[in-house]
């Protein structure tokens, strides 16, 4: 790989151990995939440090030690526990000592300790073409697709990028990959969040790791809408692209979105689709539920105001436990909005850091057996988003029942399941 | 008496190492088909499922599960249950790339020769992941 001046006297040691280790991780990877040179990137949204996992905060800490810095900007992902309100949440407290001290270490990496999927709803906006790096899959593919951002979907090595400011130049940072493959007819009404997130779960599973083109929008989608749908693309197909002619930079029209090429395929989704979605996490409607989960992707200041105003003067249910996640900024502006006043005053709690899946309710991903981990307490869990609705499912082991943001606060004032579509649900609907 | 054979591979993540081989005729998931822990086949790989890969050279068509790959051949490492080398037909996806680079496990992909069907489980195995090499002395 063709290397500047500087990166070589990063990888030759100059600049310090640190560097070095970094700038040889990320040639190796850039000849692994035949990257001919390094690009400068403008953001990182990196590893933040799980503290359920072992050695992994350790990792990070290690970094600090042999004086790693990032030397662009740079946020921490979602992680295992809620830094300050821990205890609100029944994580033990050796999980949390821990996680502060992985918060500890990305203040010293001059990474902002966002610990959020949504770090760009609390400040961290990248614009056209810059080039990123991002470890959560859900950032990647709206910073692509929204913000016209070039971002790969990585793992460790978004650290890397973020302590030399350099990625090798493949995938999504070059535009033979920012083309379209698939045309997706929208032939449904998608009227809220969760509709977005079925349409993407939906077109995920057909397109794969392809770039899926969406045309036929009744409205110009929300951006809560777009990034609802984007999560759900890149977890059940692995998208990191999608293109909505008018809004993603720079295609303005169906032809650019395909630079003239045709289509390798043309898909339409209809209602069937999207109630399809709907009913994979599907219950009887009025049967009792004990969990009610809002905030996957963690939930924007646009939501927060939404679910302040659906709970405003409500209370949910005895026995029902209710979580709204979203990230430490967001947080802090719904509390100067009164918006955190409305929500925790229903009997909500607002839960940063973490979420149902990722937080010390997940079993099957074989967290450290040290942090001696209570059972989850929940047997029902109600959610808004298909991703987490399958996560749950999948890692805590628990029943999750999908359906829409109002439906999901109705089953929490009511403590009875309230369908999207007022279905009996579970191969039942009339 | 069986001799050593050589196999050009295309060299993905640099180092050395060897290990009897565990031959998987199917895909293999890094995001769940592993028990950390153990380093045990838990996942639905008919061909090798309960064997453990700790200290293995595992050969595979190719990989999948992307996104937390990384993090999972890592945490392999961390438990001392990890592949010592992974050959694949396919070039793995760059999540699995960043873990191996991390635990320390060489890669090498695209053999010239069909490995799947050369290499049996159990025979001795030397990756070189730096000069793009797989050595093979059959078993018994």
């Amino acid at each position: 790989m063709k290397l500047t001046r500087a990166e070589q006297e990063m990888l030759d040691g100059t600049h310090g151990e640190a560097q070095r280790r970094a700038m040889e991780g990320l040639v190796q990877l850039g000849d692994a995939y035949g990257a001919e040179d390094m690009v400068e990137i403008g953001y990182a949204h990196v590893h933040p440090g799980m503290a359920l996992y072992a050695q992994d905060v350790e990792l990070m800490e290690e970094l600090v030690e042999i004086g790693a810095k990032m030397v662009v900007p740079a946020s921490a992902n979602v992680t295992n526990v809620d830094t300050d309100n821990w205890r609100l949440t029944g994580a033990p407290e050796k999980l949390a000592r821990l996680h502060q001290r992985g918060v500890e270490a990305h203040t010293k990496l001059g990474c902002a300790s966002a610990m959020t999927c949504t770090p760009y709803w609390a400040g961290h906006w990248p614009t056209w073409n810059t080039h990123m790096t991002s470890i959560e899959s859900g950032v990647t593919i709206f910073c692509n697709s929204v913000l016209g951002a070039r971002s790969n979907r990585d793992g460790f090595f978004s650290v890397y990028a973020g302590m030399t400011g350099r990625y090798p130049r493949f995938g999504y940072h070059l535009d033979s990959m920012r083309v379209g493959t698939h045309l997706v007819h929208i032939e449904a009404p998608l009227e809220t969040t969760a509709d977005f997130s079925c349409l993407g779960f939906h077109v995920g599973k057909t397109v794969g790791t392809e770039v899926p083109v969406f045309t036929g929008f009744e409205r110009r989608p929300s951006l809560d809408d777009l990034d609802s749908m984007g999560v759900t693309l890149a977890v059940s197909g692995g998208v990191s692209m999608f293109i909505v002619p008018g809004i993603t930079p720079p295609f303005d029209s169906v032809e650019a979105a395909f630079a003239g090429a045709k289509p390798v395929e043309e898909i339409s989704v209809g209602q069937s689709d999207i109630e399809a979605v709907y009913d994979l996490f599907a219950g009887d409607a009025g049967s009792a539920v004990d969990f009610v989960h809002l905030g996957c992707p963690h939930a924007s200041f646009e939501e927060m105001k939404d679910y302040a105003g659906l709970l405003a003067g409500k209370k949910v249910h005895d026995g029902v436990e209710m979580w709204v996640t979203t990230s430490r900024g967001v947080r802090s502006m719904a509390a100067e909005a009164g918006l955190l006043k409305t929500i925790e005053g229903a009997g909500a709690k607002v839960i940063t850091d973490t979420c149902p899946m990722s937080c010390h309710f997940a079993r099957t991903t074989s967290p450290d057996a040290d942090i001696e981990l209570p059972e989850p307490p929940m047997r029902t869990m109600v959610l808004d988003s298909a991703k987490q609705a399958k996560y749950v499912r999948d890692m805590v082991r628990c029943e999750t029942l999908f359906t829409s943001t109002e439906a999901a606060v109705e089953t929490a004032v009511t403590g009875r399941f309230v369908p999207r579509f007022g279905q009996s649900g579970g191969g039942g609907r009339p | 008496m069986s001799g050593t054979r050589e196999i050009r591979a295309r060299a993905i993540v640099h180092g050395q190492a060897e290990g009897p081989a565990l031959v998987s005729a199917e895909e293999i998931s890094f995001l769940g088909d592993l028990d950390i822990r153990t380093g045990e086949v838990v996942g639905e790989v008919p061909s090798i499922k309960g064997a453990k890969v700790g200290g293995t050279v595992l050969v595979i068509p190719h990989s999948v599960g992307s996104a937390g790959a990384w993090r999972f051949l890592y945490q392999l490492f961390v438990h001392g249950t990890h592949p010592a080398a992974i050959v694949t037909e396919a070039l793995p996806d760059s999540s699995l790339v960043q873990g191996a680079i991390l635990a320390k496990v060489p890669i090498v992909c695209d053999p010239a020769e069909d490995v799947l069907k050369i290499i049996k489980t159990g025979d001795r195995v030397e990756v070189d992941g730096t000069e793009g090499v797989i050595r093979v002395t059959q078993a018994g």
